[in-house]
């Protein structure tokens, strides 16, 4: 296609756009409203996401161990377990060292561990332990499981018989709240992504009503191409252009409003008299994080919307 | 098919099915056969629902014949993809009883708009306007709006749009269905003019004082079929009269 025949094609897209202005208008609001809609999902969706990110770095599971556990089983522990599948961090604390957490748990009454204290000592009632993080919470039960099995050991009984006896004598996993936390992520995403096809449906539908009484409004501009011998490509691009004009313009629109009212709410978050929401605000996608995709999602979503409304409504037309 | 056939109709039948069970077919042409020549002016004479209308879309390419073949500048249209009819319908100009120009353009740009809509270069197009508003004799009209010019002259607008690609081939609707008779004389001589020029016109009416006054060729066709074929007034046609 020619420089000149593409530029009166386009210019014949944004004509049309002007004639027909308040059915234009009237997209490009229902759009601007399907697109926030979309955008404010998508945003609540990824800040829950990043929110549970956070709230999955508490996932420590403490494994306590037996103080008759042979210290080569647990010197082995020592090596094998951070070294597992799954395991982000490991920590071993010794006895000692679960005296001086419990001191400085306890405060200014520390002092009552003072008995307790250094290392060997036998009046020392706390077990040693390991502190892991997972890497993927969702697979808590099954790597609690694994592990546990890691300390595993065999000894001789009495009367001579194999006996099979583990190092730790007890596990404390945040199991729950782990699934609960991997539930609410999927249930985010499942509601983000649903309104996001709902909301692109209805936008589609939307759109693709706009052309269609454009198209009808000029069904004898078409009829007359068709008999002049204009291709189809030809006839469809000026509408196509009206189409994801009205997208672009929409996504920008709709990107100022949810940008805008995103930045906002971070500011007025970051308030001193707002600290209590510390815990939140941490976790909440920076302003200058989110509003390059947002843009990008938005004019990318409004722009194909905009393309498959016009191309679903045209077709008809075709026919001559 | 003859080197100077322009359009030929073979054994050409078109039957347009009933919308549903209870309605039924509808023969809108049988066994049609004719051929217009290169250069001739002919008239397709018939009343209204002999199947004018349907010879015209088999023509163009709208309709498709149930059989038959129909062959038009060389190309059999049974065999056409749909991709080809644009570049078909480029070599023929069409024009219409209601005109079919498009209110918001001028004179100028409704003529244009047919060179611009197949892709044709800007200059190309300010030259060649220009000059076919002169052979309709509109130049002085080039920049007036439709409603602003009287039927004879839409019409003349009309003809210069069909004529903008130089087809080989023009046709015309009942091209003065919508004008007063002086200027239906005015549009035949047009056409006249145009023919001589060799230019195959077909002219499709139902008005059989025209084809008698111009002497020309003259296809009849009555409940879809061509009873009558031959130079005008002669046969049933004279009868009209």
């Amino acid at each position: 296609m020619r420089i000149s025949s593409f530029k009166y094609l386009v210019r014949q897209g944004w004509h049309s756009m002007v004639s027909n202005r308040l059915m234009t208008l009237a997209s490009i609001g229902v759009l601007v409203a399907c697109l926030m809609i979309t955008g404010v999902a998508v945003l609540l969706s990824v800040n829950v996401g990043s929110y549970v990110d956070y709230l999955e770095t508490f996932n420590e599971i403490e494994f306590f161990l037996d103080d008759a556990a042979p210290a080569d089983v647990v010197e082995n522990l020592k090596i094998q377990l951070p070294l597992a599948q799954n395991v982000s961090f490991c920590e071993y604390i010794s006895k000692a060292a679960a005296v001086e957490d419990m001191r400085g748990w306890l405060g200014e009454n520390g002092d009552v561990m003072n008995d307790y204290a250094g290392e060997g000592n036998e009046q020392n009632p706390l077990p040693a332990s390991f502190r892991i993080s997972l890497a993927d919470v969702s697979q808590m039960a099954d790597t609690v499981q694994r592990l546990q099995a890691m300390g595993a050991y065999a000894v001789t009984a009495a009367d001579g018989s194999a006996l099979t006896l583990n190092a730790f004598y007890r596990i404390n996993s945040p199991t729950e709240l782990s699934s609960t936390l991997v539930n609410l992520r999927r249930i985010v995403s499942y509601v983000g992504w649903g309104l996001v096809v709902v909301l692109g449906v209805v936008s589609v539908v939307v759109i693709s009503n706009t052309i269609r009484l454009t198209v009808f409004a000029r069904r004898k501009e078409i009829n007359i191409m068709k008999f002049v011998g204009a291709t189809n490509a030809f006839i469809r691009l000026p509408f196509f252009v009206e189409g994801m004009t009205v997208g672009a313009i929409s996504a920008l629109l709709a990107t100022g409003i949810v940008g805008g009212a995103y930045y906002g709410l971070e500011r007025a978050l970051l308030q001193p008299n707002a600290l209590w929401l510390n815990e939140f605000t941490r976790c909440m996608l920076p302003f200058f994080d989110i509003i390059g995709p947002l843009a990008g999602g938005f004019v990318l979503f409004g722009v194909a919307i905009g393309g498959i409304g016009c191309a679903s409504s045209i077709r008809k037309h075709l026919k001559v | 098919m003859s080197t100077t056939d322009m359009i030929r109709f073979e054994n050409v039948k078109k039957i347009y099915t009933g919308l549903d069970s209870k309605s039924a077919d509808i023969v809108a042409l049988h066994d049609v056969n004719l051929s217009i020549q290169k250069g001739e002016f002919v008239f397709v004479l018939g009343h209204s629902g002999a199947g004018k209308s349907t010879f015209l879309k088999l023509i163009l390419r709208e309709e498709k014949a149930t059989e038959g073949r129909v062959f038009v500048n060389g190309r059999d249209l049974s065999r056409i993809r749909p991709r080809e009819i644009p570049y078909l319908r480029r070599g023929l100009g069409v024009v219409f009883q209601d005109f079919r120009l498009i209110p918001s353009m001028t004179a100028y740009e409704n003529v244009a708009f047919a060179m611009r809509v197949t892709n044709i270069p800007e200059r190309q197009i300010k030259r060649r306007v220009p000059y076919v508003l002169s052979l309709v004799g509109l130049s002085g009209k080039a920049h007036s709006l439709p409603q602003e010019l009287s039927g004879g002259e839409q019409q003349r607008i009309a003809l210069a749009r069909a004529l903008v690609h130089s087809p080989p081939i023009i046709i015309a609707d009942e091209p003065t269905g919508n004008i007063d008779p002086e200027l239906s004389i005015e549009i035949m001589e047009l056409l006249q003019a145009i023919n001589s020029l060799g230019t195959t016109i077909v002219v499709v009416t139902h008005e059989h004082e025209l084809a008698a006054r111009f002497k020309k060729r003259t296809i009849m066709i009555d409940h879809g079929e061509v009873v009558d074929d031959g130079f005008a007034p002669h046969g049933r046609e004279a009868a009209y009269l």
